[in-house]
């Protein structure tokens, strides 16, 4: 619904504005949907007037269509996927994160979401060079552990400081500043500290904690408010061709089952999901971790890999990095 | 503008009445007199003016500015390095934790009854206070107390032995001169207690503190002690609880992070019954394992107790032991030579970081 005013198309002066509201039309939509004929008659404006009016208006409003053609070229040009730099994590999400897509890590306290957001952040900062928005709503961020992430991929302290600058920070702990900070991502606003790249990912850790005292009892409002975020996200996303990494808590239901939070409606969200479980063997590291996929278009579900978090530097780092370059060595790779 | 009415800080009833007025964004709105839109939208004067206000505050400078440029990691990481960390006295302990309790972040320590919860949060009230020569972070500490469990006399103990401490630790005339303003007198003075008696009374305590932090930001230190004692009973409507509590914990977060604050929450144990057997688990259910970024589980084997760090962004996991000695919280017994010795180890030590936190920060620039 958008408010008729002067100026939003050429021959709606102040006057026809006046006369249509006169009549009680007041929207795009109420003058679209109305008879011109009788409403020429009505208000006394001439019918081609409005008729030119309406078709403008139409054309403005509508949506525009696509040629499949055009779309799989776009698709080709511009997805890309990052490595997550975990080569178990990648595996998992066939070959790494997609441009274009909202992937979901979910897990209880201390299953180490936030260590594969760090580790992503600075695998796609310091090995593919690309930009990283990073959205801490819990106070997790930590830029000291980035950095000893980053000491153990290179040396250089220029290499590392180079990498940490690419990666920008947002801190907002309630629903609204997110949803600001978001809508001014996808307008573009975000001024990148370094420019010359494009930012390729955005990591949100996590969206559970500003929505779930929102949600439930008797207000409806916190529903409203997840699902704009989840339509900025997907915006984000799609229109600017950005990764998009969210963690999500889960919790243990009356039966011990694990189950996501924020609800049913917040499942058809991500495309793809990710389970994270401590690993309790004995004998076991403290740091091993069990991943487990459990929404993907893919890949088959239920799909499990173990890896282990204080390992995150050994002999996997130099497998990882591997596949990170086979698979996108700048921005502009292809996908089959 | 591109800001939807409906993410705005509104009553849904206003923004209901907007949208269906026609109003989609802030853009629609910005040119409007309070009275035309209560006459358009069929809004109250008050409500009108509210959403105006709204409005302009939030294009404003203040919090949209941190919103729209944000941080690199790089200029973070140089404001972590100055916030420092809050030292226990353990050094086990502090070295598990990367240095002690962190400033800019919420801690939340669990325990069984007497092993030693408020102990920790005593001590750390006391050696927030410890003047930055000293390797401290010469701050003020706020303790809200929802159980009375605070007892000024221990405060006084704890005190006076970090008192002795750092005369033993003082050398050059500088730190001699911070000394003279350490005293047990002046310790207690730059702690402020805060009763509640329930629920309602902490949250909205929790609401007046950022006004409290910036008519006083010397305090450093936030202690709740406890968070669950008056959540743990006279609830019926357990999902009210938990979102409550969630907010709540955003809201500490904020805290920490705005006003460059510790936050130190403690917490029950509950036991949970779970494929027949009995476990000790945190209360306040599972949900609220997520609240706090660090957390802490302190409990005992045998006779020995010990912390383990059980979720962290920036520290492994690590159990630890520790011991509640006369005076402090210590490890290592309380025998004389050997406190002479973690003095020793312990200004080595609060030396070391000092010049590797100049370091870092002249490579960072």
């Amino acid at each position: 619904m958008v408010v008729l005013r002067e100026g939003i198309c050429p021959g709606l002066n102040q006057d026809l504005v006046q006369a249509l509201r006169n009549v009680d039309i007041r929207t795009v939509e109420d003058l679209v949907s109305a008879n011109l004929e009788e409403l020429a008659q009505k208000c006394s404006v001439s019918y081609k007037a409005l008729i030119a009016v309406r078709r403008v208006l139409l054309a403005q409003h509508a949506a525009f269509p696509v040629s499949c053609a055009d779309l799989y070229e776009e698709l080709l040009s511009s997805t890309a996927i990052l490595s997550t730099g975990n080569h178990c994590l990648d595996k998992l999400l066939d070959s790494g994160l997609y441009t274009g897509e909202v992937t979901e890590l979910i897990g209880g306290p201390g299953s180490g979401k936030t260590q594969v957001c760090f580790s992503t952040a600075v695998h796609i900062s310091c090995q593919l060079k690309q930009s990283v928005v990073y959205i801490d709503t819990n106070g997790g961020m930590s830029a000291n552990r980035m950095l000893q992430m980053l000491q153990a991929k290179t040396s250089t302290m220029e290499e590392q400081m180079a990498a940490l600058q690419r990666i920008q920070v947002f801190r907002v702990f309630d629903v609204f500043s997110l949803l600001k900070c978001l809508q001014n991502i996808s307008a573009g606003e975000v001024e990148m500290a370094c420019v010359g790249t494009s930012v390729k990912a955005l990591i949100l850790d996590s969206v559970s904690a500003v929505l779930s005292n929102m949600l439930g009892g008797k207000q409806t409002e916190g529903m409203s408010l997840m699902m704009q975020v989840a339509g900025e996200l997907k915006t984000i996303s799609k229109d600017l061709s950005v990764a998009v990494l969210v963690t999500n808590h889960a919790t243990r239901d009356g039966s011990g089952q694990l189950r996501a939070g924020l609800g049913q409606s917040w499942s058809h969200v991500p495309r793809t999901r990710v389970l994270l479980h401590r690993v309790k063997r004995p004998g076991a590291s403290s740091g091993l971790r069990l991943a487990t996929l459990t929404k993907s278009s893919r890949q088959s579900c239920q799909v499990e890999e173990e890896f282990d978090l204080s390992g995150w530097r050994g002999p996997e780092d130099t497998k990882a990095g591997y596949s990170g370059k086979r698979k996108l060595e700048c921005d502009n790779p292809g996908v089959g | 503008m591109h800001r939807t009415i409906a993410s705005l800080p509104l009553a849904p009833s206003v923004k209901t009445k907007l949208t269906s007025a026609g109003f989609d964004t802030c853009a629609d709105l910005k040119d409007l007199r309070p009275l035309q839109l209560c006459k358009e939208a069929g809004i109250s004067q008050e409500e009108a003016l509210e959403v105006l206000q709204t409005l302009r505050s939030d294009e404003g400078v203040g919090g949209a500015a941190a919103v729209r440029g944000g941080v690199t990691a790089l200029q973070l990481l140089q404001k972590e390095h100055a916030l420092g960390d809050i030292i226990t006295f353990c050094s086990a302990l502090d070295s598990a934790l990367g240095g002690g309790v962190p400033v800019g972040k919420t801690t939340e320590v669990c325990g069984a009854p007497g092993v030693g919860k408020t102990q920790l949060c005593v001590q750390l009230a006391v050696d927030v206070q410890i003047p930055v020569c000293l390797g401290g972070q010469g701050g003020q500490a706020l303790y809200l107390d929802t159980e009375g469990s605070f007892l000024v006399q221990r405060a006084a103990d704890v005190a006076q032995a970090a008192v002795e401490h750092c005369t033993l630790l003082a050398h050059d005339h500088e730190q001699q001169a911070a000394l003279k303003d350490f005293t047990v007198e002046n310790i207690l003075s730059r702690l402020w207690l805060v009763r509640c008696h329930d629920y309602v009374e902490l949250l909205a305590h929790c609401y007046l503190l950022p006004d409290f932090l910036t008519k006083h930001p010397e305090v450093q230190l936030v202690v709740i002690d406890s968070i669950a004692f008056p959540f743990r009973h006279d609830f019926e409507d357990f999902s009210q609880r938990t979102r409550l509590l969630n907010g709540l914990a955003q809201q500490l977060i904020q805290l920490a992070t705005e006003h460059s604050v510790a936050v130190v929450l403690t917490n029950q144990m509950t036991t949970k019954v779970w494929n027949g057997q009995s476990k000790l688990v945190p209360a306040l259910g599972e949900s609220w394992g997520h609240a706090a970024t660090q957390r802490l589980i302190l409990h005992w084997e045998g006779t020995q107790r010990l912390a383990s760090i059980f979720k962290s962004p920036s520290q492994m996991e690590a159990t630890v032991p520790y011991c509640i000695t006369e005076c402090e919280a210590m490890s290592g017994s309380s025998n004389e030579e050997k406190t002479f010795r973690r003095f020793l180890e312990l200004f080595l030590r609060e030396m070391k970081p000092h010049c590797w936190r100049t370091n870092r920060l002249r490579c960072g620039q």
